[in-house]
């Protein structure tokens, strides 16, 4: 059986700790575990094991090295060890380390990658100020041509 | 009106002084009442409902974590103000809920610090648990809030669900890792027996989920320990009951 709870401890010990372990993780997806089924949280998501289905929270989503997301990622920063199946979605940061594998659309904020990574599909970042000449002639370097037309007009 | 809800152990002689010394502190207060002894059988729900009918305002209990579990099982189905006094060793929800043991629980009552708890309820058995509810290795398929569920890749799994208490996840070679119950939320644990030991069962690292509903199903009927009360069961639906009761705790309580 799980261990009881220790009270030895001075309340402010057990309040640092409260407060760290909120900050840290609040939903464990454990190393043999298999979840199936879109997966919701409000709280920092950490996956060691495999889930089939939908990750989705608005904060920290942590996959460590050897576990599997068969499914799109929506967070709202993620630190990404592991192997995604799916489009991943961050609203700020993401992080690939060496042993990411991501097969799947990404699209984020800030995106930061280890040498070693693994993409397959199209990574699409919010800010960018230059656009696709091909797809937009509004805006971007048309925008010059406009100016200068502009200018031989004066 | 103030009805004491005695444990059948109190009448052991080893704490006659120190109910005798509650009961001297609590005609000092002036909030003495009747006394009723819990026996073996005592169905409290009925209890409870009787003396609410003949005018009962506070339920206190008096005795241990196990006669706090076994009361409020199914007296929580109760609208009453409970209290608590604490006697003798097993006192573990007593701390948490800031109740001091002994005489100087009656400080506490009389302040009547109001407090309504979230509770774990066991819906298709209509019965409450406060503090924890257990499950040993067994094979078991949990299904969360009607949206995803956990299996494990070796057939037993663990599960433990925890409310008020803080749950201490003692890891080999690292330091603990204490998780406390949050507001609005049951924390359910998992853990996968990976294995049998020379002298215990291996266990893998703990899987935790927060929730609101869980199904557990079996297809062998596995044992379920609330509250210290074991039963077994091959299907159970845990729900979260929101300020299900309404309680007196002490200033320094744990949540």
């Amino acid at each position: 059986m799980f261990q009881k709870p220790n009270y030895s401890e001075s309340e402010s010990q057990i309040n640092a700790q409260h407060t760290k372990q909120h900050d840290d993780v609040e939903t464990v997806v454990g190393p043999s575990v298999h979840v199936e089924g879109d997966f919701s949280s409000e709280g920092n998501i950490l996956v060691k094991g495999i889930v089939s289905g939908n990750v989705k929270t608005s904060k920290l989503f942590t996959s460590e090295k050897g576990s599997k997301v068969l499914a799109s990622v929506k967070a709202g920063n993620a630190v990404v060890s592991g192997v995604v199946k799916g489009n991943v979605k961050v609203d700020d940061r993401l992080e690939l380390t060496s042993t990411a594998q991501v097969l799947g659309d990404i699209e984020c904020g800030v995106l930061v990658i280890e040498a070693g990574a693994l993409i397959r599909g199209k990574v699409t970042m919010k800010g960018l100020e230059i656009d696709d000449p091909k797809s937009d002639k509004k805006s971007g370097l048309i925008r010059g041509i406009v100016k200068d037309d502009d200018k031989k007009d004066k | 009106m103030y009805v004491y809800l005695y444990d059948n152990y109190l009448r052991s002689k080893k704490f006659d002084s120190t109910v005798k010394a509650i009961e001297t502190r609590l005609t000092d207060f002036e909030i003495a009442g009747k006394i009723i002894r819990l026996q073996n059988f005592t169905n409290t729900e009925a209890i409870i409902e009787e003396e609410i009918k003949k005018g009962a305002t506070v339920i206190v209990i008096v005795g241990n974590d196990e006669t706090f579990g076994r009361v409020l099982s199914r007296g929580a189905a109760c609208r009453v103000l409970f209290g608590f006094l604490p006697v003798g060793p097993k006192n573990t929800i007593a701390e948490v809920l800031g109740i001091p043991e002994g005489e100087d629980a009656c400080d506490v009552l009389s302040q009547r610090r109001k407090i309504n708890l979230d509770i774990g309820w066991i819906s298709n058995r209509n019965r409450y648990f406060i503090s924890q509810l257990y499950i040993p290795a067994s094979d078991i398929t949990v299904e969360y809030d009607e949206k995803f569920k956990v299996f494990g890749k070796h057939k037993k799994m663990e599960l433990v669900v925890c409310n008020l208490q803080p749950f201490v996840w003692n890891r080999k070679g690292k330091e603990d890792f204490i998780v406390h119950p949050q507001d609005g939320k049951l924390e359910a644990f998992l853990r996968p027996m990976s294995g049998k030991g020379m002298f215990s069962d291996k266990y893998e690292d703990p899987s935790l989920f927060p929730f609101e509903e869980m199904v557990i199903t079996g297809s062998k009927p596995f044992q379920v320990e609330a509250d210290g009360t074991i039963t077994k069961e091959t299907k159970i639906v845990i729900k979260l009951a929101k300020n299900r009761i309404e309680m007196i705790v002490g200033k320094d309580r744990r949540f």
